[in-house]
């Protein structure tokens, strides 16, 4: 890292480089652009994807922090923090064209933090709509509601996107069209049975083949980023299962986990394994989930249902040993709430051996049908440097070749201990992204096998403060969810709320490249690759 | 070469009384009017209440394919469930849809139970129960059930809905290349049994059915068939006109009530058209299992009523449809057309030609084997 | 030539593929049926005792509770759910003193996060397992947990509770 240190006075001199938990760079706001491009395409360690793109409110003056990592090695980070102190029309440049999965981020930065970004194509709030009334993540936000009243009108989508591009040094603010005049426009969504929730995608047709697709989010923004500021930590934890709902455990894991780093709490070693085994439960639970629907969605309802019922026996263990089945509220700061019920280990042991066997019936089923097979094979492909590109994690990300699977770049609970493999494919299309989910959870029994015997006696939850205040500073923690990269950051400012709290959601860099790889194929298969990347949309609104 | 059937239970000895009592007490004209209208309503009756049971038997086989119950609140084991949902669409509302055609959305429906009844008409059920015996069936039917067509279309096209027309779309490519294969495995079974009409060809199949008659080709014929007429009823694996999970419902999407009732009730009883043809023109039709030279036997199946046997013979090709139905995922418009133009199409005219000849050089089962079969 | 055999074994293996496709529903057809028959299987149903569905506070036969009106679980609510109202009251030997008046609870704002049991200090709340809450009114979810009439336990008398009996 002594090297990229050296790097980056290089290219920007007055840069204030700090070792915090991470090592963090201020540089000013035109030269951001220049020092990220110089460390993504430095040769020794690219820093090619962008995994957090922070709005701040800092008070006096409104900014970003940018996460990079390399692609190689997801342990290697670097912090990137500029701002700008002009409140009233705050403008910094756009990363966009370095780091595709910036488009939808910094949008959101504009809705949220009223952060206008040069050369951004497409300047439109994203979970906003474009006449929201005041920036609602500034912490002088007035939210009153009269000056936002409830709407019960149907309003018009305007497809014209307002831009602001830098032309020969001239900051130059046009409009530009996002369809074409006579297109064929539909639809999918914000109501579709098959958008997985309330999505909104405007596709564009030409007979059955879609020409572009224009993502509409935000139906169910519930601002809990906003909400976790008057909270306290513990209370924060209950959104956390609520973002995405398939992988609350691992969710709320993130959060336990950057939690315990800032206030350094040691979580019992019993806790640990209890929570490893709950998140492969979990991981398990939302791949079959993902397998059903995908199935599904491209018209097998009876491998649906299978997948259902299978998934059904995880979500009894989880009742049992939380009292919740999809929003399990299992993990605490130091631990966890609750511990294992007597029959866990036999309820689990004969779940492992249950699964195996339908793993196989999955495949007799399924995964070598002529159909399925014409259905996925070839079909949206996202290659590795458009995934990398794009920061998409987890099964679709390691689809397309890219390792970037957290549990083995920076592990974290038991990951470290046991063994299993990542699974890597390199074909990047649906059905490298299928066969990994069936795979990914044959490693997680695999996992839950060399824990479930060995769990040792001992406490469930570290002994913690009755108010839990984490020290000044920046806090991250990524975990690898089951859609992928779940992150968490944490600016505290010494209280016991935080002052900033950010999600890293995965399906959100998942549905930004569904433009891309759905480009030029079939209607049918832009839902079948919806399934195949499978987006959890409470995720990506939050 | 008619055997008299001493059966107690075959309808003809009611109709041909009925018909004796009433020649005897009214003229011609009258006797035909009301034989007219009691077949009539006895075919609209029979129509409604094949579909509440095939409704019925989808749901419920479909449940246990999938490890469900299936309905089981409505009476016994959800006997009532399809009448509750009968009567449920009779009474919803039929939504006015804004800017829509009006004329011609009202009408499509209309074509498309048409067809399906017009063509429901021609099937011989049993014995002396046929309603039309042309001498030209088969071609009839194959010309009627494709108007069926101009429903869906319509439907799409009226509705002023951009999936509805999609729908319509794809439902149109996929009819018109369908159609042809389904005609052209019932010509291949044509040119082996010599004749277009039902009965007779029914008749021909006493001991021998068509399906093992011509073997190889007529296997052949058969599965294209069973697949072509699973296409052309839009159930999956092919029921991409409404594929519910990209076009949420596909060309009837904004139907409501009996509108959506009749597209309903068409679609299940295309299935047991296309189900009861292949009956006819495969397994025999409503001809008992007869061995030649096994009297008892023979004897005893023939003691079974005729309409039982095409009953039971029909309802296993409809059990062989949803079994097909809830084990595939759904084909793509282009897999669609591939497997009908690469596969079904060149197979099909291949095998036309194989049955000419195996026809013409004395091989069917019949000229091979004339003391068995 | 090999495209040909392509064709054909393009073909059988298709064929092949759907015909192991239909003999796992086959299969399944014969299998047990998980349905669960709700209501009818309600004496024979379990729902785990860690069950969150409803707040209690759990009161003893003299109809007393251990609810000292600390306004712990209320602080701690994420939601808001819980309104503790409590009463100054005069002892006998003249000490003011807070006790519980009101404890409503509204399930309809409840996320079943279980903060409120785990920091109550003196154990006097418990989610039970008694999962069916439906109502017709959102105003039948708001409860009042605290009987008519009771009272706080006394706890230095408790350990003399059995020898009353
Ligand atoms: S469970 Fe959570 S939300 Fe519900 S009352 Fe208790 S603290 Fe409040
Ligand atoms: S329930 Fe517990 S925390 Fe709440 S007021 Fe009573 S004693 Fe305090």
């Amino acid at each position: 890292m002594e090297n990229i240190k050296k790097l980056i006075l290089n290219t920007v001199k007055d840069a204030v480089i700090e070792e915090k938990q991470k090592l963090t760079v201020t540089v000013d706001y035109t030269k951001l652009h220049l020092l990220a491009k110089t460390l993504r395409d430095n040769a020794e360690l690219p820093f090619d994807t962008l995994v957090f793109l922070t709005g701040m409110d800092r008070g006096e003056e409104l900014g970003v922090n940018y996460l990079l990592c390399s692609s190689k090695d997801l342990s290697k980070e670097i912090v990137l923090k500029t701002g700008t102190t002009d409140r009233e029309n705050p403008l910094l440049y756009s990363v966009t064209d370095l780091f595709e999965t910036a488009n939808y981020n910094e949008r959101e930065v504009f809705a949220l933090f009223g952060i206008r970004f040069i050369n951004n194509p497409d300047m439109r709030k994203f979970f906003l709509n474009g006449d929201w009334n005041g920036f609602p993540f500034r912490k002088d936000y007035d939210a009153n509601p009269e000056l936002n009243p409830l709407n019960l009108e149907s309003k018009d989508i305007i497809d014209i996107a307002p831009r602001i591009m830098e032309i020969d040094g001239k900051l130059v603010e046009s409009t530009v069209n996002i369809f074409e005049e006579d297109d064929y426009i539909i639809n999918i969504g914000p109501q579709h049975p098959s958008t997985h929730g309330v999505m909104h995608f405007r596709t564009s047709l030409d007979g059955e083949i879609v020409k572009k697709i224009d993502v509409h989010s935000g139906y169910i923004h519930r601002g809990i980023e906003k909400l976790s500021e008057t909270l306290t930590y513990p209370q924060i934890l209950h959104f956390t299962d609520r973002l995405d709902y398939l992988s609350a455990n691992i969710n709320r894991h993130g959060l336990c986990m950057a939690v315990e780093k800032a206030a350094e709490i040691e979580v019992p070693e019993r806790a640990q394994y209890i929570r490893t085994i709950m998140d492969e439960l979990n991981r398990m639970d939302s791949h079959l989930l993902a397998w059903a629907c995908q199935t599904n969605d491209l018209g097998a309802t009876t491998a649906f249902i299978y997948g259902m019922r299978e998934r059904e026996i995880i979500l009894d263990i989880f009742e049992k040993t939380c009292g919740g089945r999809l929003i399990i509220n299992q993990n605490v700061v130091g631990g966890v709430m609750f511990d294992i019920y007597d029959d866990f280990q036999k309820d689990v042991k004969s779940f492992i051996i249950y699964m195996c066997d339908k793993l196989k019936e999955y495949d007799r089923f399924f995964s070598h049908n002529v159909i399925a097979l014409g259905r996925m094979i070839g079909i949206g492909n996202l290659s590795k440097e458009d995934a990398i590109n794009y920061a998409v994690t987890g099964p679709a990300g390691r689809g397309s070749g890219w390792s970037c699977d957290i549990r083995k770049h920076i592990p974290y609970a038991l990951y470290d201990k046991v063994e299993f493999n990542e699974v890597i494919r390199t074909e990047g299309d649906s059905y490298a992204r299928y066969l990994n989910r069936l795979d990914e959870i044959e490693q997680s029994l695999h996992i839950i096998e060399q824990l479930i015997d060995n769990i040792p006696e001992g406490d469930i939850c570290a002994k913690t403060k009755a108010i839990i205040r984490l020290p000044e500073g920046e806090f991250y923690s990524r975990v690898e969810a089951c859609r992928g990269e779940f992150g968490v950051f944490i600016e505290s400012r010494g209280d016991k709320f935080p002052y900033r709290l950010k999600f890293r959601s995965p399906s959100m860099a998942l549905v930004s490249a569904m433009p891309l790889i759905c480009k030029n194929e079939k209607i049918s298969d832009f839902i079948g690759i919806g399934g195949s990347m499978d987006y959890v949309i409470p995720d990506i609104d939050r | 070469m008619i055997l008299n059937y001493s059966q107690p239970l075959e309808v003809t000895n009611l109709t041909s009384w009925l018909d004796a009592a009433l020649r005897s007490s009214l003229p011609e004209f009258w006797v035909l009017l009301i034989e007219f209208v009691l077949v009539g309503v006895a075919f609209l009756a029979a129509y409604a209440v094949i579909a509440l049971i095939l409704i019925y038997a989808e749901r419920k086989i479909t449940a246990f394919f999938q490890a469900r119950f299936g309905p089981n609140r409505v009476g016994k084991w959800g006997l009532l469930q399809s009448v509750a949902d009968m009567v449920k669409i009779l009474l919803k509302e039929i939504v006015k849809i804004n800017r829509s055609d009006r004329f011609l959305f009202f009408a499509a429906p209309f074509f498309m139970i048409v067809a399906s009844m017009a063509t429901f008409g021609a099937i011989a059920f049993g014995k002396g129960l046929h309603a039309i015996d042309f001498n030209i069936g088969v071609l009839y039917v194959t010309a009627v059930s494709s108007l069926g067509i101009i429903g869906v279309l319509l439907a799409g096209w009226s509705s002023n809905n951009k999936y509805s027309m999609i729908g319509a779309m794809r439902s149109g490519a996929q009819f018109v290349s369908y159609e042809l294969s389904a005609g052209f495995a019932l010509m291949t079974i044509v040119v082996l049994a010599g004749t277009m009409q039902f009965s007779t060809m029914i008749e021909g199949q006493r001991y021998c059915w068509n399906l093992f008659n011509g073997h190889i080709s007529s296997l052949i014929a058969f599965i294209i068939y069973l697949i072509s007429g699973h296409a052309e009823t839009n159930r999956g694996p092919f029921d991409l006109p409404e594929a519910e999970s990209e076009l949420t419902a596909g060309y009837h999407t904004e139907y409501s009530g009996l509108q959506f009732g009749f597209y309903y009730l068409a679609e299940y009883l295309n299935m047991f058209i296309i189900a009861s043809i292949a009956t006819a023109v495969f397994l025999g039709g409503y001809m008992p299992i007869q061995v030649k030279g096994w009297v008892a036997f023979n004897g005893i199946m023939e003691y079974i009523p005729s309409y039982i046997w095409f009953f039971g013979k029909t309802a296993v090709l409809i059990f062989l449809s949803l079994w097909v139905r809830w084990s595939f995922p759904r084909l793509r418009i282009d897999q669609l057309l591939n497997l009908e133009w690469k596969y079904l199409l060149p197979i099909n005219l291949v095998n036309i030609v194989l049955m000419v000849i195996l026809v013409l050089s004395g091989l069917t089962l019949t000229d091979l084997l004339p003391g068995w079969f | 030539m090999s495209s040909v055999s392509k064709y054909f074994s393009g073909l059988f293996t298709g064929i092949k593929s759907l015909l192991f496709g239909m003999s796992v529903t086959w299969k399944e057809l014969w299998t047990k049926k998980v349905t669960r028959q709700y209501p009818e299987n309600r004496d024979t149903l379990v729902i785990s005792d860690r069950w969150r569905s409803e707040l209690t506070m759990p009161h003893d036969e003299n109809n007393e509770h251990a609810c000292t009106a600390c306004g712990i679980c209320e602080m701690n609510c994420p939601n808001g759910t819980i309104k503790v109202i409590s009463q100054m009251i005069e002892t006998e030997d003249g000490k003011k003193k807070k006790i519980l008046d009101k404890y409503q609870w509204d399930l309809g704002m409840c996320t079943f996060c279980n903060l409120c049991v785990l920091t109550c200090p003196s154990d006097a709340i418990k989610f039970e397992n008694t999962f069916e809450n439906a109502v017709f009114n959102r105003e039948k979810l708001k409860q009042q947990l605290n009987h008519e009439g009771s009272k706080l336990r006394d706890k230095k008398k408790e350990p003399l509770a059995p020898k009353a009996e």
